[in-house]
């Protein structure tokens, strides 16, 4: 890799990581502030949510679509709530939603 | 009060490893097909994995060295690649209340990805605020590392890896559908949440399938915000108007 390719990896990992870090301490300095802004902007508090629902959506897509896996990330999604509405933790319902979904794409192959 | 008696940073942060192996289900399998893509662009192991190790934004990495690879101006790959990454400036502002303050964070923050920050905003306010840190600490380096060893193995080994557990690397990316799931789960008890997570998700499933998946988190998500605000000024009037009625 040349000298000009191993700086532009410099320079967009610097940046990534300018978008992560600096706004995370501007709202540090701000939340901590002798100014009274004690609380984050209503709309912040919104987003972060659903940032989290938009990569569910991204993630929902399978690795090679097909009948298979869309049947397949059906059933598992479905496993998966199910088991969480029980046990309201994160491990188990992932554990049993990704061994159906497995199960669904194994059981497609050999039929 | 006994919880935070028995806290210690070693713990904490093993806790926070634990919490985040459902991650590992998705980053293992993008992070072998990185490597894999990254040498067949013409990049070494080395150069593979200091681009995983350095830049850790998968989407953008894949961009960057499919771009390198057609022979674009170097210019306009750094800028792509930021833009893909610009939607991480609204991760830290959510997480700023929930840390406490450290002069670690601007290297700590390295490890702020999509599903470092789901999990994070999902588990931070339910842990004791002294175990924070530490939690943080750990669920981000492991799946820093797990990254950058995928992509070493893909690098090396992803062709044969591929070839002899074909199914794997179709069964482990589920884990991060499900593990999104259940932290997208709680919100639907509330009407206006519901609607608004549910535009969000059709909306990001929607964009992904027609090949947007670079702008699909950002634009679904401010989808979603509209939607929130429109519910939100929608129950506003419906609530005057009974209320004039009456």
């Amino acid at each position: 890799m040349s000298t000009a390719l191993w700086l532009a990896v410099a320079v967009s990992a610097l940046g990534t990581l300018l978008m992560r870090v600096v706004p995370f301490l501007w709202m540090q300095r701000r939340l901590n502030s002798a100014s009274g802004l004690n609380n984050m902007p209503e709309w912040l508090g919104i987003l972060g949510p659903l940032m989290i629902a938009a990569v569910l959506g991204v993630s929902i897509v399978p690795v090679n679509p097909s009948a298979v896996s869309w049947t397949a990330t059906a059933i598992g999604l479905a496993v998966t709530l199910l088991v969480w509405s029980r046990v309201r933790s994160l491990g188990w319902p992932v554990a049993a939603g990704v061994a159906v979904f497995g199960v669904v794409e194994v059981a497609a192959l050999l039929w | 009060m006994n919880q935070l008696a028995h806290h210690s940073p070693g713990q904490s942060a093993l806790q926070g490893v634990r919490e985040a192996i459902p991650l590992l289900g998705g980053y293992i399998p993008v992070a072998l097909s990185f490597g894999l893509v990254a040498t067949q662009a013409g990049f070494s192991t080395l150069e593979a994995t200091a681009i995983s190790a350095l830049i850790y934004a998968g989407a953008s990495q894949f961009l960057f060295v499919g771009m390198i690879a057609t022979g674009a101006p170097l210019w306009l790959v750094v800028l792509m690649t930021l833009l893909i990454n610009i939607r991480h400036v609204v991760y830290g502002p959510n997480l700023a209340a929930l840390l406490p303050r450290s002069r670690h964070w601007p290297w700590l923050m390295h490890g702020l990805t999509d599903q470092v920050f789901a999990l994070a905003l999902t588990r931070l306010p339910q842990l004791p605020e002294a175990k924070r840190f530490s939690w943080f600490v750990g669920a981000s380096l492991l799946a820093w590392g797990a990254w950058i060893i995928g992509t070493a193995v893909g690098a090396t080994a992803g062709e044969a890896f591929t070839a002899r557990w074909p199914l794997l690397g179709e069964i482990m990316p589920f884990a991060l559908p499900a593990l999104f799931l259940t932290m997208v789960a709680p919100r639907f008890t509330d009407k206006r949440w519901a609607v608004a997570m549910g535009c969000t998700i059709l909306a990001a499933l929607c964009l992904t399938l027609v090949g947007w998946s670079n702008v699909a988190i950002p634009l679904a998500a401010a989808c979603g915000a509209l939607c929130f605000y429109s519910m939100k000024f929608y129950m506003v009037k419906v609530d005057t108007r009974r209320r004039r009625e009456s």
